[in-house]
């Protein structure tokens, strides 16, 4: 396939004052909307704006297995659908899911299995399906990130919330929350995943290359800039509540 | 939440229909009369043009991507549009998940149709070197919730995507294609705006866009797709049979109601100028 435009990237990551290119410090995040509840037809739903990342997510259950012998009699199952649409990223994806949706989609079940109680819903399913419509670096963490509030806002009983980011390495320097151009050029990429109940790492990929002592700087930021979304995250859940309370309070509803 | 449940029970169907039969609607429209219409353009910044349109309850998002590839031998000299629909699981516990099923092929082929069919695209305008490159677009529309009438909704936002759309301009130089720096807009490539309408039909009473309880139990649909003057294509759907009269009446009222719509919406303050 041709295109008109080439994606290229820059060979500077910083610019001259220090910054990076969307001008944020090392340790700054990109600006985070979230919304929770925002399809009627889904038992919990919610929308996540990171940066240029636009994502919605449903969570639908407890309901009958599909196909039925993944049911387990003990236990109920969870099972992430993420997906990107096809003009969600610079060349047109394919419209079927590929390899690297379907591993995304596993690795967001295992980070958030750890905070749910499964075995109260023995033969049922939970499923929550992650649509990015627009992609911009991060994707796995925002998804994550967005598909533990849409579980929050089902009501289904959760051991905590869950909260991912990225950190990584461009320029030889160590920065937090890495942009698609900072993904693609720079040198190294680790996403994880917190579980608030016990504050353990639930999610956990890395590429590139680093040194043993790396690691832990990686680790200190990531959580701080953790500790960060998660109040945005807690702040979102309440303002639905907030915003329904207003309303009958206001009196705007006809008796 | 709502519930949705594929079967609508007796006392619930029978309310709607002695509503339809006073010209009474559940949710307060007459027999004529569309939901609200929300349409948000260019929001996706990795598409060459996109559109989030709501109709009521029922929420849209189309993203518009190019290629450039070779032409169909027939036709050397024109650009080639497709249209794609997915009905995401996400938008409501009826759809799951695959391939591609009957309802979502019909959405993107009555919505492919009403476009190709009214001197819409301008597909002459597509080439950039006659036998050699012609941009191939893909208009593909996302359901992110169902809650009736998605061919409509589909339709407006497929046309507001073309319209909001921006795509690096081509020109030939010597065996391959280079970008000139410019963009093709909305403007350049749509001419005529054909709206499709959607009508269902429960015993003899017809009505314009069916909400997700009507749209469950009624016989059948028949979507009319209408240019300013002409009628450009027409899909029964359902098991439900048309007189001849009704017919008739219908593509009158489509015409009458399409015309309307198209002035209320004024798609074209949606167009997209880049520099």
């Amino acid at each position: 396939m041709t295109l008109l435009i080439k994606d290229e990237y820059p060979e500077k990551l910083f610019r001259e004052d220090g910054k990076r290119l969307d001008g944020r410090d090392l340790k700054e995040l990109r600006p985070i909307k979230l919304e929770v509840g925002i399809l009627n037809n889904a038992d919990g739903s919610a929308y996540l704006e990171w940066g240029n990342n636009k994502i919605f997510a449903a969570v639908y259950g407890p309901r009958e297995v599909h196909p039925h012998h993944l049911a387990k009699p003990d236990k109920g199952i969870l099972r992430v659908f993420y997906r990107m649409a096809t003009f969600s990223v610079f060349e047109r994806k394919r419209p079927a899911p590929g390899r690297r949706e379907k591993e995304i989609s596993m690795i967001i079940t295992d980070c958030l299995e750890p905070v749910l109680f499964l075995e109260l819903y023995p033969g049922t399913s939970f499923e929550v399906f992650i649509d990015v419509i627009e992609a911009d670096g991060g994707t796995r963490c925002a998804s994550t990130t967005v598909a533990a509030l849409a579980l929050a806002d089902a009501g289904i009983p959760m051991k905590s919330l869950v909260t991912s980011v990225a950190v990584g390495k461009i320029d030889g320097k160590i920065v937090v929350d890495l942009s698609g151009i900072e993904d693609k050029a720079g040198e190294a990429d680790l996403p994880c995943a917190i579980t608030w109940f016990n504050e353990e790492i639930s999610l956990l990929q890395f590429d590139g290359d680093m040194d043993l002592n790396e690691l832990d700087t990686f680790l200190k930021l990531a959580k701080d800039a953790l500790k960060e979304i998660y109040e945005m995250q807690l702040n979102a859940l309440k303002s639905k509540y907030i915003t329904i309370q207003e309303k009958y309070n206001g009196g705007q509803v006809k008796q | 939440m709502m519930s949705i449940r594929r079967v609508i029970s007796k006392i619930e169907r029978n309310y709607i229909i002695n509503n339809l039969k006073n010209e009474e609607r559940i949710d307060g429209r007459g027999l004529w009369d569309y939901r609200e219409w929300k349409i948000k353009h260019n929001l996706v910044a990795s598409a060459e043009g996109s559109a989030d349109v709501c109709l009521g309850d029922t929420r849209v998002i189309t993203g518009l991507k190019y290629e450039v590839g070779e032409p169909f031998p027939d036709i050397p000299d024109e650009g080639v549009c497709t249209v794609m629909a997915e009905l995401l699981p996400l938008a409501s516990p009826l759809f799951e998940r695959g391939p591609p099923d009957e309802q979502s092929i019909e959405l993107a082929r009555v919505v492919d149709r009403g476009i190709r069919h009214a001197d819409c695209i301008q597909t002459k305008k597509l080439c950039i070197k006659e036998n050699e490159a012609v941009y191939i677009l893909f208009v593909d529309i996302y359901v992110i919730n169902y809650s009736g009438n998605l061919i409509d909704a589909g339709g407006i936002s497929a046309l507001t995507t073309l319209i909001s759309s921006h795509i690096p301009e081509g020109k030939w130089v010597d065996d391959h294609v280079e970008w000139t720096g410019g963009y093709i807009t909305g403007e350049t490539i749509v001419k005529e705006l054909p709206i499709v309408l959607t009508f269902g039909k429960i015993g003899d009473i017809i009505f314009i866009d069916p909400s997700l309880p009507e749209e469950l139990i009624c016989d059948g649909k028949i979507s009319i797709s209408v240019t300013k003057d002409k009628v450009t294509s027409i899909q029964k759907s359902g098991a439900a049979t048309f007189s001849i009269d009704d017919i008739q009446m219908l593509n009158k009222k489509a015409m009458e109601l399409g015309n309307l719509l198209r002035d209320n919406l004024n798609l074209w303050q949606y167009k997209v100028n880049i520099e």
